[in-house]
């Protein structure tokens, strides 16, 4: 997602909404959070919220711009947005596109797809082939990716 | 109950069985694979908005832990890509 936002930021105004944990430790944690390290239980103040979006933040150093929901979930609720969503408002106010909902139905390519049509698609080179001496290319962090 | 349905309910619940088996594997455990499953469930496609119809507002709070603002704000120049997610 934060290829996208590089890709669109001249043309496209992004905005990461942070919303209740999709797997904290006191609900259906995952062993993928044990292995990462991401082990937080829900929040049940703003301010616990807001601390592990700020965790989240500095570990992958996120550039999109950020604003945490409520701890009564006003957004959450208003975008049935849990536990990872898309959604593209136009400059009229409008739903101009409605993601489906994550895990299985959470993808980027469709919110390419949609700034492709509008501004037109921006190719990169593909990454290069791995050999010994060169360092893996980096993991793009996106919220509530498992 | 005929024979032959009995047969057919046993060979449907080993069936059933061995799917959920395999389910827990790929997911890790039983618990992980009940999961995935809820995620499949109707409930879970929630949600009625739909295209066309006027975005939601809501109260968002800054990073700084002190200031807020409105998702709204942020719509009207330009197209506005909201991705709603959480750490975990």
């Amino acid at each position: 997602m934060v290829q996208i936002y590089n890709d669109y930021k001249d043309h496209a105004d992004f905005l990461t909404v942070y919303v209740r944990e999709a797997h904290p430790t006191d609900e259906w944690q995952m062993k993928s959070n044990v292995k990462d390290d991401v082990c937080y239980a829900q929040p049940k103040t703003l301010a616990q919220r807001v601390a592990i979006a700020n965790d989240f933040i500095k570990r992958f150093n996120y550039p999109i711009a950020f604003g945490v929901d409520d701890i009564d979930n006003a957004a959450n609720d208003a975008y049935s947005a849990w536990p990872e969503r898309f959604y593209i408002i136009d400059e009229s106010g409008r739903i101009a596109y409605r993601g489906g909902m994550g895990p299985f139905h959470y993808n980027p390519d469709e919110v390419r797809g949609w700034l492709a049509a509008r501004y037109g698609a921006v190719k990169h080179d593909p990454p290069p082939t791995p050999t010994r001496t060169s360092a893996p290319p980096p993991t793009e962090p996106t919220p509530g990716t498992d | 109950m005929s024979l032959f349905w009995k047969w057919a309910i046993g060979v449907f619940l080993v069936l059933l069985l061995a799917v959920f088996l395999l389910l827990c594997k790929m997911a890790g455990s039983p618990k992980d694979a009940y999961g995935m499953l809820r995620y499949a469930l109707p409930h879970m496609h929630r949600g009625t908005l739909k295209v066309g119809d006027d975005a939601p507002d809501a109260r968002l709070l800054a990073l700084d832990g002190a200031n807020h603002f409105h998702i709204r704000e942020r719509t009207g120049a330009r197209p506005l890509v909201v991705i709603f997610g959480s750490y975990t």
